[in-house]
């Protein structure tokens, strides 16, 4: 993992994580920390992400198919370059509202740890963010499928643990 | 460090692939071991070809192992390719104490590859390996090998002295069975010799061996060549003429054999009889000193060639170039949609019909890549039989019953993929039948039955499916043990009412075994079902049949090949559905009326015959169509059952790669995969064999 990998587009707020990192870092007088890069996307208005490691590419979206008989939380099957591969509708997978997709709602496509592929339907995907892994606090309540919370400047992004993602009934 | 990685994993590969190289050699060397040890035990004369198998095999393996690298491993093939050299070229003997290392080695071999990736261990084999070695020179060295003299002989010395080290073997090993020897000469046109030639062989070697072939003197016109084909027979020299129909042929005596009177043989002497007269001997004497020629003769240079001439490719590329042309499938159906659309533009119809004549000659050319790249996939179930019939040896061994194993049909081909899938179930079934249903001898002999078992598999290709059934002629399935089990499992109630056929199928239901006791050889409950999960995945079906007391048969049914097959397109509720063509019987356009119902099922009479219905809308929940419409029924089956699935519409038919569907979830019931047909989006492949097996199934049956 590179040093200073965050997308260009978001110099500002790097320098200023960097910079709390950094202050983090005199403040405990700790080892210098690992810098993780995450995948961010909105559900319902609301930050979370991924590992960007599990994430093989972002598509644009294109017709759904049906599959009859799979978990409700299964939206269909879409084709990526003759592969045809699950769309989670991520929204559901999490108890969100489900909604139609829109003009800028994009397919995740994520490898899991098992190597299984699969697509996940978001409202929309917005950045890549680099964060120490000392910004990263464990998640409250029950485990749902949000592993950690991730710092970014006042908000929280929820990060997401992909195994339980992917977890899906029937699975 | 990752660079690291990615080395030791090439290394690791490059040796995997040694091993499953080798391996396929060790297990052709087995087989032809076990083969050479039946025929010497049946006091039969040992088959030269085995032998000069055997020889390559060892070559093959020499060859492999230095090319990877692993000393020992080549040193002992080298020793080993040279018993066998010298066993085929008559140098040494059969029952020499050298061949009896040929066995050992090969276990030993065997143990070698296992060791491979494992310094430790590959260092710890290297002293078993010399030691055999060593035995094996020591071995060598006291075998003589036995000489047959030529001197009786009335050949040409000039003919003799051609005949290379390997084919005086065969001379003299045939001499020494007292077969009739001859000299079959013939006359060809130069321009078709070849073919001429094939042909007078191929008629030779159903009656005994060509020993050689040899360009012979004579007088011959410039545009004529003549041969003489030194041939050994059981049959004597005049019944084999009387056998052939050629042209400018003879069949003259060389050594009478001892298999028929003599005399006879020299009475009725063929045609050029000058020659024919009892042996002047000295004529023959000098061919002996000169004879041998190098070991590098023809016929074996000809067949290491034909080893040469295949290639091995690893599976997925073949898929990937599978996969390409599975695109171009697409591709050709969209262009088909595009000229449909100029076509139908009056503006445009001219350009389209000649763009129609373009697409049909690409058409057929595409067909004909098609069907080649298929035909590259395509194996012999010849492997998987090899496998069994070694299984079936050790078993008989194991189990100690003696079985006989028959095997018909395998030539027949299938896509190498359901091939490989098709060793465990196939080894499955096979297990069973020799622990379960074969019956021990006593028990045998006291049912009136051959104390020898017998279990058969035969092969077939019937439409695009090929059958595979193995029978036995075992105790059969005892209806009543198997219902009780399924009961005490739970999976059939006690009251429930099940037919014979329903009975049987239960021994695929989960957790159903026949016996009581779990034994080493076959499983412990769980078999059956996961023979029919197995098929069921390649998109096949397994089907029982048995007779108390008589034995049972297991027929699987698979397709030829999972690649691209023809689909027939349906719609229901306006979403498509494929359902693989090879799978549908036909198609009826149904009234609602011709529907009928019993027992809440619907059923139709199709000639005479209840075809039970199934609506796809109502199997995955889409919207029905209003009651009044019409239909249509597409009557599917496999193997002896069929059923007929409701649609909205059909869609014509289209070419389709099946792809695997990949995601969390795992299998979804009544769905094989999906394609994509020309207009890219994904379209869902029913799994006929689900839906068959659903409809016709018991549980469904209330």
């Amino acid at each position: 993992m590179s040093e200073s990998g965050a997308a260009p587009a978001n110099g500002e707020r790097r320098w200023d994580v960097l910079a709390r990192e950094a202050a983090q870092r005199r403040d405990l007088g700790s080892e210098p920390v690992e810098l993780l890069q995450l995948l961010t996307f909105e559900l319902e208005g609301a930050p979370y992400a991924l590992p960007i490691e599990c994430v093989r590419e972002i598509v644009r979206l294109r017709p759904i198919t049906p599959v009859p008989r799979m978990p409700e939380d299964v939206r269909g099957v879409i084709s990526l370059r003759g592969e045809i591969v699950q769309v989670l509708d991520l929204r559901r997978r999490l108890g969100l509202e489900r909604v139609d997709p829109g003009r800028r709602s994009r397919v995740i496509v994520v490898h899991g740890g098992d190597g299984r592929v699969a697509g996940l339907l978001v409202d929309a995907v917005t950045e890549v963010l680099s964060v120490a892994d000392d910004a990263l606090r464990p998640a409250s309540g029950e485990a749902g499928a949000v592993d950690e919370l991730c710092v970014r400047g006042e908000e929280f992004v929820s990060l997401l643990d992909l195994d339980r993602v992917l977890a899906v009934d029937g699975g | 460090m990752a660079r690291r990685r990615s080395q030791s994993h090439a290394g690791r590969k490059a040796d995997q692939e040694f091993v499953s190289e080798a391996e396929e050699i060790l297990e052709r060397m087995r087989l032809d071991l076990a083969d050479l040890g039946d025929q010497r035990a049946a006091g039969a004369e040992v088959d030269p070809d085995l032998v000069n198998r055997l020889f390559r095999s060892a070559h093959s393996l020499k060859g492999l192992a230095g090319l990877f690298g692993f000393e020992s491993i080549r040193d002992l093939a080298h020793h080993l390719e040279d018993i066998l050299d010298g066993l085929r070229l008559g140098r040494m003997p059969l029952d020499s104490p050298a061949v009896g290392l040929i066995d050992r080695a090969v276990g030993l071999f065997a143990s070698l590859l296992e060791s491979v990736g494992d310094a430790k261990a590959v260092a710890a084999a290297s002293e078993p390996v010399a030691g055999l070695i060593a035995e094996i020179e020591a071995a060598k060295g006291s075998s003589a090998p036995k000489s047959v003299e030529f001197k009786q002989l009335d050949i040409d010395p000039s003919l003799l002295r051609a005949l290379t080290e390997y084919e005086e073997h065969r001379l003299r090993e045939s001499l020494r069975r007292g077969r009739h020897v001859m000299l079959v000469e013939a006359t060809f046109e130069i321009i078709s010799f070849e073919e001429g030639l094939s042909e007078l062989s191929t008629a030779v070697r159903e009656v005994g061996e060509v020993l050689s072939t040899l360009p012979a003197p004579g007088e011959t016109s410039e545009a004529q060549i003549r041969f003489s084909l030194l041939v050994a027979s059981d049959v004597a020299a005049e019944e084999v003429d009387a056998l052939f129909d050629f042209p400018d042929t003879s069949v003259r005596v060389v050594a009478a054999g001892r298999a028929a009177a003599p005399s006879t043989a020299e009475q009725t002497e063929p045609a050029p009889a000058a020659a024919a007269e009892p042996a002047p001997a000295a004529a023959a004497e000098p061919a002996q000193p000169e004879a041998p020629s190098p070991p590098e003769d023809s016929a074996e240079v000809g067949s290491l060639k034909s080893i040469s001439e295949t290639v091995r490719v690893d599976i997925r590329k073949l898929d990937e170039l599978m996969n390409l042309v599975g695109e171009l499938v697409i591709q050709r159906s969209s262009l088909g949609e595009l000229i449909g659309r100029l076509l139908a533009d009056s503006g445009t119809a001219r350009i389209g019909g000649e763009f129609v004549k373009v697409h049909k000659a690409l058409d057929r050319k595409f067909r004909e890549l098609q069907s080649a790249v298929l035909e590259v996939r395509m194996v012999p179930l010849r492997q998987v039989f090899e496998k069994v019939s070694r299984v079936v040896r050790r078993l008989r061994l194991d189990l100690d019953k003696d079985v006989r194993l028959e095997l018909r049909g395998a030539d027949t081909e299938l896509d190498k993929l359901i091939v490989e899938e098709l060793v465990d179930p196939m080894m499955h079934v096979v297990r069973n039948a020799l622990d379960h249903a074969i019956e021990p001898a006593d028990e045998r002999v006291a049912g009136g039955k051959d104390p020898q078992g017998c279990v058969s598999i035969e092969a077939f290709q019937r439409g695009n499916h090929v059958v595979i059934a193995v029978s036995d002629d075992g105790r059969g399935i005892d209806v009543e043990t198997l219902r009780a089990r399924a009961e005490a499992c739970g999976i059939v109630g006690p009251d429930e009412v099940l037919n014979e056929k329903e009975t049987l199928d239960l021994i695929f239901a989960p957790g159903v075994s026949t016996r009581r006791e779990v034994t080493e050889t076959s499983g412990r409950g769980v078999g059956m079902d996961v023979v029919r999960h197995n098929l069921t995945l390649l998109g096949g079906m397994v089907d029982v049949d048995s007779t108390p007391g008589r034995g049972s048969t297991i027929s699987m049914t698979l397709p030829i090949t999972l690649a691209i097959i023809q689909s027939l397109i349906v719609a229901v509720d306006d979403q498509r559905f494929a359902i693989p063509l090879n799978a549908v019987h036909e198609t009826l356009l149904i009234d609602p009326d011709d529907v009928q119902r019993s027992e809440g099922r619907e059923i139709l009479n199709l000639r005479g015959d209840a075809l039970l219905l199934r609506r796809l809308s109502s199997e995955f929940g889409l919207r029905p169509v209003p009651a009044e419409s019409k239909q249509f029924a597409v009557v599917m089956g496999m193997g002896e059952s069929r059923i007929g699935l409701l649609v909205d519409r059909l869609d014509g038919q289209q070419d389709t790669v099946i792809k695997p569907i990949q995601g969390p979830v795992q299998r979804v019931r009544g769905i094989a995969g999906a394609t994509e047909l020309g207009d890219q989006d994904p379209v869902l492949v029913l799994d006929v064999s689900a839906f068959l097996a659903d409809a016709l199934g018991r549980r469904e049956a209330a």
